[in-house]
């Protein structure tokens, strides 16, 4: 790639650090609501909801509002609302048939952008934009944005929980993901929702949360590093990482645990 | 702690080694170039030699238009003296927030380390007014700017410019390399000139904008191209269209870069009999090719086939 120069140019904290902080802050909410997602077998609604808020951006596009700024944040949010609402109505009815109806939403909502967005390239680079945040190019005022919405997100759930009902977990689930698909990427959002969550699938609440946390953090700050190292796009390694270190962090944490309960 | 005489002249040894280090690491050092493509790379490495350390962001199999955030990007970028990209707004998805990452105000645009190469040469394809539903039209005009040997002789020019008020102290090196690489590109030039005498007034199709300063330079005339407006894959609706009115037209040849699919130019193929070439987009920098190796092989694809 270079003459001279070394391959730890990319090991630099201050390049790292904002990206594994922002993947931090994506964790503390995607973990408990991937929970929650796979305990009702909804594996594909982030997919979903990201869709039909960059098509609600392109809506807005085409009424000829700006792409960027608080308008596009608006019309994204509001029609990942929308996108809630309505798959919130078709949990309800759908019983076996839930999941191919959100694949099914997903595929129309991104044909939908594509329709429209046909004969536009431009539009085309926005919607790239919205839905596919890279993980390195975060800046500070991104992070701040998204750690309030992270702490709202999981203050309301751990706190509110029993009580917003069904209707409240789809609001915060589409919530969180218009704001991190933006941070990190449609993939990236993906793994930290499902991975870490059915890493620790096996266990009860407490220990659970913690372990998919651990493996979570070991997955991104690993990526990091090997993404650093060999200079590859960082987002496609952190979700390798992520997998790999869903199956060797719970093997080696409980070896861990037998050997220091063996010492006692 | 008892410091015996043996020890500390070996302390003294070990210090001014690593002040003799220092010091030629410092007479040596090199101005740091980070090139959006690799041709600007390579014209850089040719008027630098061993002053300059150039790294490429891209490759000549990659779409310059797209890349994917690596974090020795940033870091190479964070470390940059200078920056040379192509410019009009080829690489606007992805160079303003590098740059803004890499917080280097030194490369910012304005800068005298911040070179854009299209802003030294004459461009086509700069729309008489700004419409989106033209495409991936670029406001400043087409960038691909460095398919003409003519462009890359006057961006070289005030590269090698650029580079000698940045790092005045090698001034004669620089002038001297220059010069060789400016005689030996006018040579080659007047060979290729030959070469593309066979192809004046061709007629041609391409898939993308992409060879339009080659096109002009060679005097070929572009048909058509496969997508409907740049940066938009073709319809069937336009194809059909290119159909029809290609079928009464002899076309010589059928040019797309390297990097993108091929398909739509076999399709078109098939249909029309005109044969299909595949030519590299830019210099194999990281492979250590040259400027004008690059454009031997392209002159040679084009005229091999005609």
């Amino acid at each position: 790639m270079t003459d001279g120069g070394s391959m730890f140019d990319g090991l630099d904290i201050s390049i790292l650090a904002p990206a594994l902080l922002a993947g931090v802050i994506v964790l503390t909410t995607h973990i408990p609501l991937g929970r929650e997602v796979l305990r009702r077998g909804i594996i594909f609604i982030d997919l979903a909801i990201a869709q039909i808020a960059g098509l609600g951006v392109i809506v807005a596009f085409q009424f000829g509002w700006d792409m960027h700024g608080v308008e596009a944040q608006v019309a994204a949010v509001t029609s990942a609302l929308l996108g809630a609402w309505l798959l919130h109505g078709i949990e309800k009815k759908a019983g076996v048939h839930l999941e191919a109806l959100i694949g099914i939403s997903f595929v129309l909502a991104a044909t939908a952008s594509l329709l429209l967005l046909a004969n536009n390239p431009h539009g085309g680079e926005h919607l790239k934009e919205l839905l596919v945040g890279q993980i390195l190019w975060v800046d500070w005022s991104q992070i701040l944005y998204a750690a309030m919405i992270s702490l709202i997100v999981v203050i309301t759930w751990f706190k509110y929980r029993n009580k917003i009902g069904n209707i409240g977990f789809y609001i915060l689930f589409a919530v969180s993901i218009t704001s991190s698909v933006q941070l990190i990427g449609v993939y990236l959002v993906f793994t930290s929702l499902i991975v870490p969550a059915l890493a620790a699938s096996r266990y009860s609440e407490k220990p659970a949360l913690m372990l998919a946390f651990i493996v979570g953090v070991c997955g991104y700050s690993s990526g990091l590093m090997v993404s650093a190292f060999f200079d590859l796009p960082s987002g496609a390694v952190i979700v390798w990482c992520l997998a790999i270190s869903a199956l060797l962090v719970p093997v080696l944490l409980s070896k861990l645990f037998v050997a220091s309960a063996k010492e006692r | 702690m008892h410091i015996n005489p043996g020890m500390r002249r070996g302390f003294l040894l070990t210090v001014s080694l690593c002040a003799c280090l220092l010091h030629s690491v410092s007479a040596q050092a090199t101005l740091n170039v980070f090139a959006c493509e690799p041709e600007w790379a390579a014209l850089a490495k040719t008027i630098g030699g061993d002053r300059l350390t150039v790294y490429s962001a891209t490759t000549a199999m990659q779409d310059p238009h797209h890349i994917q955030a690596r974090p020795g990007l940033i870091a190479k970028a964070r470390r940059a003296d200078l920056l040379v990209c192509s410019g009009a707004e080829l690489e606007v998805g992805w160079l303003p927030l590098l740059l803004r990452k890499s917080g280097n105000a030194d490369v910012r645009p304005g800068q005298p380390g911040n070179f854009a190469a299209a802003d030294y040469v004459k461009k086509y394809g700069v729309p008489e007014k700004l419409d989106r539903r033209l495409g991936d039209v670029h406001a400043e005009g087409n960038p691909h700017i460095h398919t003409s040997p003519e462009n890359i002789l006057m961006v070289a020019a005030a590269l090698h410019q650029r580079i000698t008020e940045l790092d005045p102290d090698n001034t004669g090196y620089y002038r001297a390399n220059y010069a060789v690489f400016e005689k030996n590109w006018r040579q080659s030039m007047q060979q290729w000139q030959q070469q593309a005498a066979s192809l004046r007034g061709a007629n041609i199709v391409t898939h993308h904008t992409y060879w339009t300063y080659l096109n002009e330079w060679a005097g070929m005339n572009v048909l058509a191209t496969l997508e409907p407006v740049p940066g938009v894959s073709p319809s069937s609706s336009h194809l059909a269209r290119l159909k029809k009115q290609l079928s009464q037209q002899d076309i010589k040849m059928i040019i797309h870069v390297a990097y993108v699919s091929d398909r739509p130019s076999q399709w078109l193929a098939e249909q029309t009999g005109a044969p299909v070439i595949a030519l590299p987009a830019t210099v194999d920098f990281q492979g250590g090719q040259t400027l004008s190796q690059w454009f031997d092989d392209v002159m040679q694809r084009l005229v091999g086939d005609l």
